[in-house]
């Protein structure tokens, strides 16, 4: 019994050991198992490929040098680096503006010299080291080939810049003809974007239009001329002028790939010709992400999608109602303000866009700095002030104010017919307007523009750089406005602009923009209308997709988890 | 008339046909409001690079020249540049022109198909419910848009049951080379020939599921007049004396139907499907949009909207010379079924 006993104790003993043991391993385990669960929470894997699909398509080329489209700058920023750049979910305002390829940067008292330090060691995805060479090569070939497609014509940038200076291998001077208040958004606008210059070479003597380089089928490395970027491009098929399939590999030889970018090595981009070719792919689960161009209509049925998540940002698109000012009835500025009190802003919104969109009171866009609601004060609507000025004038219910109001039909800008219509229901709510409304599909449009015979015009306008300067110049400006021909010329605006434009000081800047918008208001030169959405839909298990106000798709912060 | 005589004479009418289409669209595009120039400058005008472009376009010369330097370059083969991005036409088009080629033989092989089939079993069926529901079928996929069939398919078939593909033409890794034998290589541009040359079977599977919606939608819009067409001929031939002797003799049910009275019945629907070769071809265009399929029809909506004249007129020369080929294909067919026709 006693043996017994002592055999029992023993045995107790081997079995406490076991036991502890035993617990001991469960709660490793189990530890383990929470702590690879919190890992995987924090730390989640990530898909290695992301498949995009767009209605967009390279509408020219990827050359900085001609590309001037919404998808090829998409583009050109996921293969190329600029000199600065916005960071992630930007309003716009200078002080978003971080370095990229320039670590640092001085601007001297006249604001005519920018001096910029440049990154060192950063390479090329051809293996070649990046210099102030390459800077200068950029922008000295930009402006000499001015092809008229391109944006350094389109922006100008050439009557911005007088030269590029090589100060040392890393140390690059730009000597402006003008001080250009908006010089760093310049920089960061993807026609800026740097070029490698070994495949973008110069063929004959000097620049020229033929020096760009063009899409060549099945040579994706030799159809652009990029190489400082996030990604490089592995395969671009196009078919008759349109893209059919894009795929983007990470580029190990990126400056930021220290900082863990691309967060997707592998980017496929399927393109659809229309709208709802890219939802029906979108719901059928057929890529992960679908980003430009979704219809409202679209947008709002996968809002209710659980399988779906929508992305909403800030929009950078603005559409406008001109008036030819050169003839009756809108020669007079109390009549383009009876136009403006009389249009309501909230039915546009509402009715066309599904609440997908912005009431605009002033040209330079909501979320950015110096936007005031300066149209707000004619009224949204307020027919009694347009029955009053009108009144002024002689117009009444009996003898009305009428003009006839031009859209254009192609879908150059998003619903056009509706848009029109619904002004017009608006603007004759007043009882003292008549509305008249004509078509002409884009090109017969363009056209009519030129001609300066339509009366009271919808256009709309995608910036270029992010400032103020490029919702104000181009339209209100004696000559930078004038291809809208809309024959609006101010002197006191003009002069009012070469100020802002030249002024570096953020509060100067500010107080002469409100001023600029107030004079717009009282010449009502233009009317802002509204300021589109930006949407994208994805899978629920992506992330890092960024909406801002400038527009710009950061394809290397987007990834999925597995 | 023989034979030969009745080609050289189809071959040579096709050329004043061309002719003739190529000189009304040449005109009609630049009486059309909109100026292929202005479209290079929407955000600026300079009036000195407006200048310089039109030079560069050619259309700074006037309009004969214009027409006499574009008919010069054709007779040599060269359509010309792209007024929108100065690329090759001729390269372009004929990048585009497989994929509408491949859809175009698909689509109207459907179309025969299922329309001669419901077409011959409706006549057999004549003033029953089985007839009446086939004509009903006919009408309707007659009438019914065809973006809006192709949208309806691509619900069933792609969003719910997940069998086939929204849209495209297939995915890069799976576009097929063709037949390459050491250096020899040999490629149609249809990817289903292409992948059966290359031998891979995979990639000729996958081109047949991107192609079987977009061809199914264009044929069953079209098969409704083949539906119609053979189910008239089909009932007049079925009373004739030929079809009661061969039943008379024993001959099975099906062996008459087939074989003795719908060769006979089959000569008009032969001529329609010639001349819907050209409908197809307008189809194409808005199945192909629908399907993102990348075909010149696309490529020509795009073009009409940029005014891209030289291209317009590109794909315009190439089509008439498609619908041309395709008609006298059909008429020599049909010369030779019918030895009257050459009389």
């Amino acid at each position: 019994m006693f043996a017994v006993t002592k055999m029992n104790l023993n045995d107790a003993k081997a079995i406490g050991k076991v036991a502890i043991a035993g617990v001991l391993i469960v709660v490793v385990i189990i530890a383990g198992v929470v702590g690879y669960y919190f890992y995987q929470t924090q730390n989640p894997p990530l898909k290695d490929r992301l498949i995009m699909g767009t209605t967009d398509s390279v509408e020219s080329c990827l050359d900085p040098a001609r590309a001037y489209d919404f998808f090829g700058f998409e583009i050109i920023q996921s293969l190329g680096s600029p000199l600065v750049e916005y960071k992630a979910g930007s309003t716009g305002s200078v002080d978003d503006i971080i370095p990229a390829l320039a670590t640092s940067w001085e601007v001297s008292a006249d604001g005519l010299t920018w001096t910029f330090n440049l990154r060192q060691g950063v390479m090329f995805a051809s293996e070649r080291e990046f210099t102030a060479n390459d800077v200068k090569y950029t922008f000295d070939r930009g402006i000499g080939i001015a092809d008229p497609d391109g944006a350094f014509v389109g922006v100008g940038v050439g009557d911005i810049i007088d030269s590029v200076t090589v100060v040392s291998k890393y140390v690059v001077k730009f000597q402006l003809k003008i001080p250009f208040a908006a010089f760093l958004s310049l920089m960061a606008f993807q026609a800026c974007y740097i070029v490698d210059p070994e495949y973008a070479p110069m063929a004959g003597s000097s620049w020229s239009i033929d020096d760009v380089v063009l899409y060549e089928d099945g040579n994706s490395r030799g159809s652009n001329p990029m190489g400082l970027g996030p990604y490089n491009l592995k395969s671009w098929t196009r078919v008759a002028g349109k893209d059919t399939e894009m795929t983007l590999e990470a580029n190990p030889l990126y400056w930021n790939s220290v900082g863990g970018y691309p967060k997707t090595k592998n980017i496929t981009i399927n393109f659809y010709a229309d709208s709802s070719g890219l939802a029906l792919a979108m719901t059928a689960g057929d890529i992960d992400v679908a980003f430009r161009q979704l219809s409202t209509t679209d947008i709002t049925a996968m809002k209710s999608n659980h399988d779906l998540k929508v992305w909403e940002g800030t929009g950078a698109f603005i559409q406008y109602l001109c008036m030819q000012q050169k003839n009756a009835p809108f020669n007079n500025a109390k009549i383009r303000q009876a136009v403006a009190a009389a249009i309501d802003r909230s039915s546009l919104v509402d009715t066309v866009f599904q609440g997908q969109a912005e009431k605009l009171y002033s040209m330079i866009p909501l979320g950015m700095f110096g936007h005031t609601e300066a149209f707000e004060s004619l009224g949204d609507p307020n027919y009694t002030r347009t029955r009053e000025l009108l009144a002024e004038l002689g117009y009444n219910e009996n003898n009305k104010l009428t003009f006839t109001l031009w859209y254009e039909t192609s879908g150059h800008y998003p619903q056009s017919p509706q848009q029109a219509l619904v002004l017009k229901s608006s603007l004759e709510e007043s009882g003292v307007i008549s509305v008249n409304l004509e078509s002409r599909d884009w090109a017969a449009y363009r056209t009519a523009r030129q001609e300066e015979i339509m009366q009271a015009y919808i256009l709309g306008w995608y910036p270029d750089y992010i400032d103020p300067d490029d919702y104000i110049f181009p339209f209100v400006h004696s000559s930078g406005g004038s291809w809208i021909h809309h024959n609006y010329a101010n002197p006191e605006m003009d002069k009012l602009i070469e100020w802002a434009r030249g002024n570096t000081t953020s509060t100067a800047r500010q107080s002469l923009y409100a001023q600029i918008q107030d004079l717009m208001v009282q010449d009502t030169a233009i009317i802002p209308l509204y300021q589109g959405g930006a949407y994208a839909v994805s899978k629920t298990n992506v992330d890092g997709i960024y909406l801002d106000i400038t527009q710009n798709w950061r394809h290397w912060l987007v990834y999925a988890i597995q | 008339m023989t034979l030969r005589t009745y080609i050289v004479s189809r071959i040579l009418l096709t050329i004043p046909m061309i002719f003739i289409l190529l000189t009304t669209v040449f005109l009609i595009m630049r009486v059309l409001p909109g100026d292929p120039v202005l479209l290079h400058f929407e955000k600026m005008e300079n009036p000195a690079l407006i200048a310089e472009m039109r030079i560069r376009l050619g259309l700074d010369k006037p309009l004969p020249v214009q027409y006499v330097d574009y008919l010069i370059g054709l007779f040599r083969g060269d359509l010309g540049k792209s007024m929108q991005d100065y690329s090759s036409v001729g390269q372009q088009v004929f990048s585009a022109f497989p994929a509408t080629l491949e859809l175009a033989i698909f689509s109207m092989a459907i179309a025969v198909l299922i329309g001669v089939l419901l077409g011959v079993e409706s006549s057999k069926a004549y003033n029953s419910p089985k007839d009446h529901l086939i004509r009903v079928f006919g009408i309707v996929t007659y009438a019914i848009p065809v973006f809006f069939l192709g949208m309806i398919l691509q619900m069933i078939f792609g969003v719910g049951l997940h069998w086939l593909p929204i849209g495209g033409r297939t995915y890069q890794t799976m576009v097929p080379t063709g037949l390459n034998i050491g250096s020899l290589h040999f490629s149609t541009g249809l990817y289903t020939v292409d992948s059966l040359l290359e031998g891979n079977i995979v990639k000729f599977g996958t081109s047949l599921k991107y192609l079987f919606l977009p061809s199914l939608t264009l044929g069953l819009a079209l098969c409704g007049i083949f539906v119609r067409l053979t189910r008239s001929n089909m009932f007049e031939t079925l009373r004739l004396d030929f079809v009661t002797a061969a039943k008379a003799r024993g001959l099975k049910d099906s062996t008459v139907t087939y074989s003795y009275a719908l060769r006979n019945a089959f000569l008009p629907v032969l001529t329609m499907m010639g001349l819907q070769f050209a409908l197809l071809l307008g189809g194409a265009v808005l199945t192909e949009t629908t399907f993102s399929w990348p075909g010149l029809g696309r490529y020509l909506i795009d073009r009409i909207n940029f005014r891209d004249y030289t291209a317009i007129q590109g794909v315009v020369v190439v089509f008439g010379l498609f619908v041309s080929l395709v008609s006298l294909g059909i008429d020599l067919l049909y010369a030779y079924l019918d030895p009257r026709i050459r009389l």
